[in-house]
Order: structure tokens, then C-alpha cells, then sequence
């Protein structure tokens, strides 16, 4: 397949990914700016900011760091290029770019949604709710599952699925970074996991939050049939082989991907996340503590974007 | 709902002189009178809708926000008589196969220059003739593969070529999503008429581009500008019906003399390209160094017959309106028949029988530049002043050369689902003919309607639409 469609199917799926994400980093954030923990309320608003890095474009605009202000920037300013109004339009730009090579009933779907879009923001009260967060996660699953039932699985597929596990892996891992490094800074978490009540209540809405905002709730209970506590999240979210939002779930994935496209250049990439897969496979939760949780994930970070870098210049670039 | 009577001194397709329907449209008016304007209204807000959602939009540049829009499709379709498709069948068929011999004289022995009866100014003397292109062989001497040639039905009843779109012509994926359209609105229509089918254009295309080259099994891939062209849905949609590549001047590159795509296998040999991509864009070594969308080295690798481009380049020599009135001497010249489309009657005014006649009856005709285009520098003579018609008559008289004349048409009207009801509204015809080894078209073609009242001008830019086009037997 041309190199330009690969590269606009691998950004068409990233882009989805990266507004569902957003969704959720945003709807679980209101959610927990309701509960009544006023003494940091600044720093909670701030919170998606900081997972997403963008928390210096944020402050350029000069506006107050609340909850509202948050939201509206990351969902509908077009001036942001995460924000999810611009995903979706740079989703459905590629897509348009390749109608020709997804499936009519793809790009019909992703069409639709951003019209839909359209609409909702033409009617003046930009929505910032968890009816509308809810929306952009189904747009998102439908657009997915229209791919799972409609397209060949062929090098399209394979690139539109790496987009999104490498968007996805990046998510994770940013989510899990900010909400521990948060809880470490609280003087009770590290220390102990049975701590004094007071903190142990605040760790349960954060840790609570971080396993809804990548569908890990459940999956949590069912595995651990306890109490939430911080170890265990990261266990879980970095470990678990079977969790489609865990990082060893997502590099399973990124290489048995890698393993389909076209032998001739593909070395660097396939050793990278061989490398990657190895780590997440065999390595273990207290490891990682060893290095530091926090060294830990932006070390991965760091090379799950040297993994995109490769992929870039082994298909995607036009030499 | 019931049509309203025809238009003074108008042919209408539907409506005699005395308000009855023709034949081959009696069914559709038994059906119209059965229905309301309410059912058609919903009908419309329907196709628009499923339109806006499948994305067949045209782009419009230079407009903030809206830059996609929808060419309005029309709910009562344009209904031709299997009888006269017929006869135009034929005579495309005829003009086009002529079109294509005199491509290849020209670019080889100028035989009907020789014979006289072309003045070689009105060749050599043209911007679209490509000296880079005498004495290229070409596979199967096959020039303009894809022809689109508008067609008016003037007030005598009978059919006119107005031109000969050589270049690029587009507009066939409004014909295939038109028909898509009425099948899916009126199913009970399509039960009560044999309208023929036209679904397999993409599938005749693909055909005449496989069969452009010598190579066997050849990799072909259709060329467009990018997604911010104004026919880019129609790129998409033919090429994901035909299953090609859309490829873009950067995927494309030169070496060895051979053209090649860019995979994420490596590099892949072209065998065919179907460029939507004007000659003066397609390659910057070669002509427009500022153009970002061509391939540097295309032409080089197409002279040495490495590549079939289709159209070829050079056709636009043969569709430029100084070449027009020629084209019934070249199907007598060529094919030794007598035309069986009309060319509108027009005066070449270099020659002093034919500027006599167009100065003596200025105020009746329409008088265009020969290079000119959009309706510029001409003049329409009556709507114009007398003051106007003098002025312009000095203009030509300056350079009689320039100009060629016309008579004013009045358009054949169809009756149209507009804010007044069903009316008659002035609409065109462009068939898409496609020449291989044999010439072959689908039945019927794009049926433009000038949806503002009494407007001739059917353009999508100027508030035109589009209707589908049926043959009936």
C-alpha cells in the first residue's frame, strides 16, 4: 500500500484514540470536582492539563485554571491541537484523505460524527458534560468496532490498529504518571498502604478515578477482590496481559502488529518493541517501584515515542 | 402533482406543445399525479441528508466555514427515449473516434492540415498544442480515452454538441450517485420503467484503462490533485470502485525512465495513469515549474512509452473552441461519414464570408474568444445595447481572428421540483464516452439543470444542479 495512506490510516486512528482519551481524562475529572475536596481544587482542575501536557499552552491563554475553563479548552478550543474538536476533525481530514482505502461504512461513521459534531457546537452552548464525554467514547467504540467488522485484515487494518494501540499505550502510562507522582507528593502513600484514614480516602477517589478513566474498574475488582491501592493500580495498569488498556496488553499487540507488515523495513521497530514486550512481560511490579514508578513510566514514554519515530521513518515517510 | 406547461419557444423533454406528456414520459407523469409536493419535499430533505453523510460534496475555495458543499440533486429525473440514445450513441461514438484520429495526425502527419482544411495557425498557434508530443507513439493511437461532451437540446427538437471536454472531464460520479439516489427514494419507479443501468461505468473504465497499455496485468492508479480539489470526492469515489490506488504527485517518483509508487513495500512500478491533473501541472521539469502536484520526470518517462497517461497529454488542442467547428470536417475527412450530431452552427470570423454575416447580425448572436473561457470577453448579442454591440464591433473588427459567433440556444427545459412546484427549468446533458479498443459509454450521462428560473447557466459554481438521466425502453 502507499506509504501516505499508511501514514493517513496509523494518524486516522491515533486522533480517535487521543479524543476518546481526552473524553476520559475530562469526564472522570468533573466527576471528581464534584466531591467536596475544595482545598485543591485548583490543582485537580489542573490535572488534565498536566496528564496531557499542556498545561503551558493552557496558562498562555491567560484564563483561570477551573474545572469549566479546563474542559472547554481541551474539548472545544481550536487553537489547541489535542483538543478533542480538533481530533475529530483531524480524524475525519485523513480519512477524507483515504476515503478510498477504508471501508464506505468507516468513512461514513467517522463523517457522520464529526458533522454531528458540527451540530453540537453550532448550537451555542459547547457541552462540556458527562452526556457529551459519554458520546465521544461511543463515537469512538463505534468507529472501532464499524473497523473490526468491515475492514480487511490487511496492512490497513494493521496500521490503523497500531495507531491506536501506540495512542493508547502513551495514555495510559501518562494517566498512571501524574496520578501517582499526585498521590506521592501526600505524605501517607508510599509510606503505607493502610495509612491515616483522611489520606486513604482522598487515594481511593484518585486511584478510583485513574482505573475508571482507562475502564479498569471492574477489572480491578475482579482481579484483586480487595481494597484499591496505588501498587496494585500500576500492577495492573502496566502488567496485566490481559487488560486492553495495560501497557504489556498494548505491546502485545504493537508487536505481533509489527510481525504482519512488510519484512524489508521493519528491523527497527519490531527490536524495539520486542525489547518493550520483553520488559512488560517479564518484568514486575516491584521493579518497577525499585527504579521508581515514576522513572519507570517516562522511560517508557520516552520509548514508546522512539517506537512511533521508527515506524514514521520505516513506512510512513516518503523518502 | 401535476407539471407546469411548457415554456414559450422552448423544447420541454417532458411536455408537447400542447401540454401532453410524450410518450416515453407518460408513466412518470401518471406516477407525478399520484404523488405531492409534501412526499417530494420529504424526498428531497431525505437525499440531502444521506448526500451531506456520504461525504459528495464538491469543495468550494475561498469560503470560511463552509467549504464543502452539496450540488443539489434533483427528484424528477431527465428521461430520454431509448430510440434517441440510440442515435446519440452513435454519433458520440462517431465524433469522438474522429477527435482521436485527428489527435494522432496531428501529432504525427498533419494530413488535414496538408489536405487545407484547417488553417495550421489555429494548431500551432494554440497554447494546448504540445510540441513535446509530435511523434510520440501511443499505445493503440488512443488520445482522449475519457471523453465527457455536453450536449443541448435546442427549440427544433434536436440534439447540439456545444464541446468536447478532452482534459478531465468530471462529473460522472454525480451520474452514478443520482441513480443510486432515485433507486433508494423511489423504488416503486424504477418498477414501473426499464430504466437502463449505468452502475457499471467503473467497472467500463477500469476496463479502458487495463486496456490503455501493452503491458499484461498492469498496475494502474488514478492521479489527482489532493483532497482540496474541487472533484476530489469524484477521484475517491472511481477509485475505490475500480480498486486503484488515489495516488498523489508525492507518492509518485521517476527513475530509470520508469514510473513508481511509494509503498511501505518499497518502491512499485505504474503501468497506467488516469490523471484528473491538467497537462501544464503534471509535471514540473516539463511545464509549470511552480506546480507542487505533478511528477518530475513524468513526461520524459511517458515519451519513452514507459507509462500510459489517459487522457494523454496534448489533448486539449483538440476541445478548444478555434477547433470546434472543425470537428465535422474531421469525421468526414477521417471516417468518410457524415456527422451525425450537429455542431452548433459558428462563424469563424477570420474567414471574410463568415465576419460579414456575424457583423450583419450582431445583435442575434453570441460571440466568444477562441482561447476564452467562463464568459469572458464575449458577447451575448441579445443582451446587449446598442451602444455595447458597437463598441464590441470595433473589438472585432481589430482582430477578427479571435472571435468565432454563435447563435443564441434556447436551451430544452425539464421539469424540475422547485419552490413553485414542479416547473421547467433549462438543463444539458454530458455523456462520458470511453475509447479502448472499442468506444464504448453507459446509457444516459449527467443531466445539469439551471435550477434558477429562466437562468441557462447550469454550472454547480452558478446554482446549478444535477438530475438523474434515464433511458427508457
Amino acid at each position: 500500500m502507499l506509504s501516505r495512506v499508511a501514514s493517513h490510516l496509523y494518524w486516522l486512528s491515533r486522533y480517535i484514540e487521543r479524543a476518546e482519551n481526552m473524553a476520559r481524562i475530562l469526564d472522570v475529572g468533573q466527576s471528581l470536582s464534584l466531591l467536596a475536596q475544595s482545598d485543591n481544587e485548583a490543582q485537580t482542575a489542573l490535572e488534565p492539563l498536566v496528564i496531557t501536557d499542556h498545561l503551558a499552552e493552557f496558562h498562555a491563554t491567560g484564563k483561570v485554571a477551573t474545572h469549566e475553563n479546563v474542559a472547554r479548552y481541551l474539548t472545544w478550543e481550536v487553537e489547541q491541537a489535542s483538543s478533542i474538536v480538533n481530533c475529530i476533525e483531524a480524524a475525519r481530514e485523513n480519512a477524507r484523505a483515504v476515503r478510498g482505502s477504508i471501508t464506505s461504512e468507516m468513512w461514513e461513521c467517522i463523517n457522520d460524527v464529526w458533522l454531528q459534531l458540527g451540530q453540537k457546537r453550532q448550537a451555542g452552548h459547547d457541552p462540556i458534560n458527562t452526556e457529551f464525554y459519554d458520546w465521544i467514547k461511543q463515537c469512538s467504540h463505534l468507529i472501532r468496532g464499524i473497523t473490526f467488522a468491515t475492514i480487511r485484515r490487511d496492512q490497513p487494518y494493521h496500521f490503523i490498529r497500531l495507531g491506536t494501540f501506540i495512542e493508547r499505550a502513551d495514555n495510559t502510562a501518562r494517566i498512571l504518571s501524574v496520578k501517582q507522582s499526585a498521590n506521592a507528593t501526600s505524605p501517607s502513600v508510599g509510606a503505607s498502604t493502610n495509612g491515616d484514614r483522611s489520606a486513604e480516602g482522598e487515594d481511593y477517589y484518585s486511584l478510583s478515578a485513574v482505573l475508571r478513566s482507562v475502564s479498569a474498574l471492574e477489572a480491578y475488582r475482579d482481579t484483586y477482590k480487595d481494597s484499591i491501592d496505588a501498587r496494585r493500580v500500576a500492577e495492573l495498569l502496566i502488567f496485566h496481559p490481559t487488560l486492553p488498556r495495560s501497557l504489556r496488553f498494548c505491546y502485545d499487540e504493537i508487536a505481533q502488529l509489527l510481525d504482519q507488515l512488510p519484512d524489508g523495513p521493519s528491523r527497527v521497530p519490531r527490536r524495539l518493541a520486542a525489547m518493550m514486550k520483553a520488559r512488560l512481560t517479564y518484568g514486575h511490579v516491584d521493579e518497577a517501584y525499585e527504579i521508581g514508578l515514576l522513572d519507570f513510566l517516562e522511560g517508557f514514554l520516552k520509548e514508546n515515542v522512539h517506537l512511533g519515530e521508527a515506524l514514521q521513518t520505516a513506512y510512513l515517510e516518503l523518502k | 402533482l401535476k407539471p407546469n406547461g411548457p415554456l414559450e419557444g422552448v423544447f420541454d423533454e417532458m411536455l408537447q406543445a400542447d401540454g401532453r406528456p410524450r410518450e416515453h414520459y407518460a408513466a412518470y407523469q401518471d406516477w407525478l399525479a399520484g404523488t405531492t409536493a409534501d412526499a417530494m419535499h420529504a424526498k428531497r430533505a431525505e437525499a440531502d441528508l444521506i448526500f451531506r453523510r456520504l461525504g459528495i460534496t464538491f469543495s468550494v475555495y475561498g469560503e470560511e466555514g463552509g467549504t464543502e458543499r452539496l450540488i443539489p440533486s434533483d427528484v424528477v429525473p431527465r428521461i430520454i427515449s431509448g430510440q434517441e440514445w440510440t442515435t446519440l450513441e452513435k454519433g458520440l461514438a462517431q465524433r469522438v473516434l474522429a477527435i482521436n484520429r485527428f489527435l494522432h495526425d496531428i501529432y504525427h502527419d498533419q494530413n488535414i492540415l496538408k489536405a487545407g482544411l484547417i488553417p495550421p495557425d489555429q494548431i500551432f498557434g494554440n497554447d494546448q498544442f504540445q510540441v513535446a508530443m509530435v511523434g510520440i507513439d501511443l499505445p493503440f493511437k488512443t488520445y482522449a480515452h475519457i471523453v465527457g461532451v455536453d450536449i443541448v437540446r435546442h427549440s427544433d427538437g434536436d440534439f447540439y454538441v456545444l464541446e468536447d471536454n478532452l482534459r478531465v472531464p468530471s462529473g460522472v460520479s454525480y451520474m452514478l450517485s443520482n441513480r443510486k439516489m432515485m433507486m433508494r427514494l423511489f423504488p416503486d419507479l424504477f418498477r414501473r420503467h426499464a430504466v437502463r443501468p449505468v452502475e457499471h461505468y467503473p467497472s467500463l473504465l477500469l476496463q479502458t484503462l487495463q486496456g490503455a497499455t501493452e503491458v499484461n496485468n498492469p498496475n494502474v492508479v488514478l492521479l489527482t490533485p489532493g483532497r482540496f480539489n474541487s472533484a476530489y470526492f469524484e477521484h475517491t469515489f472511481l477509485a475505490q470502485q475500480m480498486g486503484i490506488e488515489l495516488v498523489e504527485g508525492q507518492d509518485l517518483f521517476v527513475q530509470g525512465g520508469f514510473v513508481f509508487m511509494r509503498t511501505t513495500s518499497g518502491p512499485q512500478k505504474v503501468d497506467v495513469i488516469y490523471r484528473r491533473l491538467d497537462d501544464s501541472f503534471i509535471d514540473p521539469l516539463a511545464f509549470r515549474a511552480d506546480s507542487m502536484l505533478g511528477v518530475p520526470g513524468l513526461l520524459s518517462a511517458y515519451r519513452l512509452g514507459r507509462v500510459v497517461i489517459a487522457n494523454a497529454i496534448g489533448t486539449g488542442v483538440a476541445d478548444d473552441k478555434s477547433i470546434y467547428p472543425y470537428v465535422p470536417e474531421m469525421v468526414r475527412f477521417y471516417l468518410g461519414e457524415e456527422p451525425i450530431l450537429k455542431n452548433v452552427p459558428t462563424w469563424i470570423c477570420r474567414n471574410a464570408d463568415d465576419l460579414k454575416h456575424v457583423l450583419a447580425h450582431l445583435p442575434e448572436l453570441v460571440v466568444k474568444e477562441v482561447h476564452g473561457a467562463g464568459g469572458y470577453g464575449m458577447l451575448v448579442g441579445p443582451t446587449s445595447t446598442k451602444a455595447e454591440i458597437e463598441d464590441f464591433r470595433q473589438v472585432l473588427l481589430s482582430n477578427p481572428s479571435n472571435y468565432i459567433a454563435q447563435p443564441t440556444l434556447a436551451l430544452s427545459s425539464c421539469p424540475t421540483f422547485v419552490e413553485e412546484g414542479v416547473a421547467p427549468r433549462h438543463i444539458d446533458l454530458r455523456p462520458f464516452v470511453l475509447v479502448g479498443k472499442d468506444i464504448r459509454m453507459v446509457p444516459g450521462g449527467l443531466t445539469r439543470v439551471a435550477l434558477r428560473k429562466g437562468s441557462l447557466v447550469v454550472n454547480s459554481s452558478q446554482g446549478g444542479g444535477t438530475k438523474d438521466t434515464w433511458v427508457v425502453d
